[in-house]
C-alpha cells in the first residue's frame, strides 16, 4: 500500500509536484502515466526518501520509507537503471545489496535467472546494454521479495520481446497480491499493462481511474490521455 | 553491522581499491627500503641499540608518508564515484541512514589505511633490522611508539579527509585537488609567510611530520596528535551533518 497525501515538491522556482494525492492498492498494476517532466520521477524519489517533500507526505506500509527497517524486504525500487558503478559484476552488485539488508547471497542466482541474466552474472556491469541494466535493476528490486514495487520507466531500453517479458513479470507480481506502481510516458504500453492509471501532468493529478473507465470502444488511451491533460490544463 | 558489511563488499569488489592500495604499498615499500639502506649506511658506528631501533622506525615511516596520496585519493573516489554514477541513490534506498553509510565507509577506509601502513611498516622494519644488524638494534624503544602512532594516524587521517572532501564536493577530481592542497601544497607555501609557523601548527602536515621525527618540534606531541586527529574527524562530521540535513530537506 502506497499513500501520497498533498505532496508538493519544489526545486527552486520549478514546481515539480503540485499538491498530489493518490493511493496505490495491492493486487494490481497501477500505471503512473505522464509526459516527460510531469513529476513522476520526483514523486517516486520522495516516496523512497531520496528527496524530502516541500509539503505533504508519502508513505509505504503506513510509514515514511526511511523509517522502514530492512527496506528492501518491504519495497523494491528501480529508478535510474544506468546509475550503477560499472566496475562490479552483476553478482557483486546484488551481493552488497543483499548484505545491506541481511538477505542471503543464495537468492542472487535465481534472480539473475528470473530476469534473464543467468549468463551475465559474472560480467562487469560497465559492459551491459541499457536493457541488461534494466534487468539487473529489476533483479535488485526483487531481491528482498517485497510486497511493494516502485518502478520508474522499467521498459526503457528493453527490446519488444523484453517489453513483453516485463509485462508478464509485472502481471504475475500483481497477481501474487503485490502493490505495483510503474511509471511510463508511453500510453500504448500502459494501455496493455496497467489495471489502474494515475495520470500526471505539470506535477498535478489529472486522472486516477481504472483503465476501463478511460478507454472505451472508439476512444483509445491516447485520446483519453490527451483529453485528460488538455481538459484539466485549460 | 549490515551497513558495514555491505560497504566492505563494495570496497573490495572494485578493482580501483586494490590498485590504490597496491600502488601505495609497493611504491612506499620500495622507497623505504632504498632510503633505509642509504641512511643506515651513513650511521655513526657509536650508535646505541635504542638509537638504531629508533632510526629504523623513523626511516620506515617516511615510506608511510608517501602512501598517503593514493589512499587519500581512494577516500575521495569511494564516495565521489557513487555520486558521479548516481549509485548513491541505490545505496540510500538500500540503507536510508546516510550518516551510517558515511561512517561505515569511514570504518572500511580507516581499516584499509591501517592495513596499508602495516604492509609498509612491518616489512620495512624487518628489512631495516637486517641492514642494521651490526648495531644490534633493540626491539622498539619507548620513543618509537609515538612515531608508529603518529605515522599510522597520519595515513588514516588523510584517507578520511579524502572521504569527507569527496562527500562534501561530490566530484573526485575537485576533491582530490583540494586534498592535495591541504595535505601538500598549503603546508609547503605557508612556511614562507610571516605567520607561517603558527599556521603550520594547524595544518595536518607539520604535526604529522613532527610526530614521525622529520621536522623540529614546535608543539607538544599531544597537541600534534590532537590537530592531526581533528583533520580526520571534523571534516567527516561536517559531511555527516550535511547528509543528515539533506535527508530532511
Ligand atoms: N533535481 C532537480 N533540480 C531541479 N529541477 C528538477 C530536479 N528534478 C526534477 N526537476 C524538474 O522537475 C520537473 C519534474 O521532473 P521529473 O519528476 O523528472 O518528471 P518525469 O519523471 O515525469 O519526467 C521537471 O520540470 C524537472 O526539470
Ligand atoms: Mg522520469
Amino acid at each position: 500500500m502506497i499513500e501520497v497525501t498533498g505532496l508538493t515538491k519544489r526545486f527552486g522556482r520549478t514546481l515539480a509536484v503540485d499538491d498530489l494525492s493518490f493511493t496505490v492498492a495491492p493486487g494490481r498494476i497501477t500505471g503512473f502515466l505522464g509526459p516527460n517532466g510531469a513529476g513522476k520521477t520526483t514523486t517516486m524519489r520522495v516516496l523512497l526518501g531520496l528527496d524530502a517533500p516541500t509539503a505533504g507526505r508519502a508513505t509505504v506500509h503506513g510509514l515514511p520509507y526511511r523509517e522502514l527497517s530492512r527496506p528492501l524486504t518491504r519495497v523494491g525500487a528501480l529508478l535510474d537503471a544506468t546509475a550503477v558503478q560499472g566496475g562490479r559484476t552483476a553478482e557483486q552488485h546484488l551481493w552488497w545489496l543483499a548484505r545491506s539488508n541481511g538477505l542471503p547471497r543464495s537468492r542472487i542466482g535465481g534472480l539473475l535467472g528470473l530476469v534473464g541474466l543467468d549468463h551475465a552474472g559474472g560480467r562487469r556491469i560497465g559492459g551491459f546494454s541499457l536493457g541488461m541494466k534494466q534487468r539487473l535493476g529489476l533483479a535488485a528490486a526483487l531481491l528482498g521479495d517485497p510486497e511493494v514495487l516502485v518502478l520508474d520507466e522499467p521498459g526503457n531500453g528493453l527490446d519488444p520481446e523484453g517489453i513483453r517479458w516485463l509485462r508478464g513479470l509485472l502481471k504475475s507480481l500483481a497477481a501474487e497480491g503485490r502493490t505495483v506502481l510503474v511509471s511510463s510516458h508511453l500510453m500504448s504500453e500502459m494501455a496493455v499493462t496497467a489495471d489502474q492509471l494515475i495520470v500526471l501532468a505539470g506535477g498535478r493529478l489529472r486522472a486516477d481511474a481504472a483503465l476501463g473507465e478511460l478507454v472505451r470502444p472508439g476512444r483509445s488511451l491516447e485520446e483519453a490521455f490527451m483529453d485528460v491533460i488538455g481538459r484539466s490544463a485549460s | 553491522m549490515s551497513v558495514l558489511a555491505a560497504e566492505w563488499i563494495k570496497f573490495r569488489t572494485l578493482r580501483s581499491s586494490w590498485w590504490a592500495l597496491g600502488i601505495g604499498v609497493l611504491v612506499s615499500l620500495a622507497l623505504t627500503v632504498l632510503g633505509a639502506a642509504t641512511v643506515i649506511g651513513r650511521w655513526d658506528p657509536a650508535r646505541t641499540s635504542d638509537q638504531a631501533a629508533m632510526g629504523i622506525v623513523v626511516a620506515v615511516y617516511v615510506g608511510v608518508v608517501l602512501a598517503q596520496l593514493p589512499l587519500g585519493m581512494l577516500g575521495t573516489m569511494t564516495i565521489a564515484g557513487e555520486h558521479a554514477s548516481g549509485m548513491i541513490d541505490t545505496t540510500f534506498v538500500a540503507m536510508p541512514s546516510r550518516v551510517r553509510v558515511l561512517l561505515a565507509k569511514a570504518a572500511v577506509l580507516g581499516g584499509a589505511a591501517v592495513g596499508a601502513s602495516l604492509l609498509i611498516s612491518v616489512p620495512g622494519y624487518l628489512f631495516g633490522r637486517f641492514v642494521a644488524a651490526a648495531y644490534r638494534p633493540s626491539l622498539l624503544p619507548a620513543g618509537a611508539w609515538t612515531v608508529i602512532a603518529g605515522g599510522t594516524l597520519m595515513i588514516v587521517v588523510t584517507t578520511l579527509l579524502g572521504l569527507a572532501l569527496g562527500a562534501l564536493l561530490r566530484n573526485g577530481a575537485v576533491a582530490t585537488a583540494v586534498l592535495m592542497a591541504i595535505v601538500l601544497v598549503l603546508p609547503a607555501l605557508v612556511v614562507n609567510l610571516p605567520w607561517g609557523e603558527q599556521v603550520s601548527r594547524l595544518l595536518p602536515a607539520y604535526p604529522a611530520l613532527q610526530l614521525i621525527e622529520q621536522v623540529p618540534d614546535i608543539m607538544p606531541d599531544w597537541a600534534a596528535f590532537a590537530v592531526l586527529a581533528a583533520w580526520g574527524v571534523l571534516p567527516l562530521l561536517l559531511a555527516a551533518a550535511r547528509y543528515a540535513v539533506q535527508a530532511r530537506r
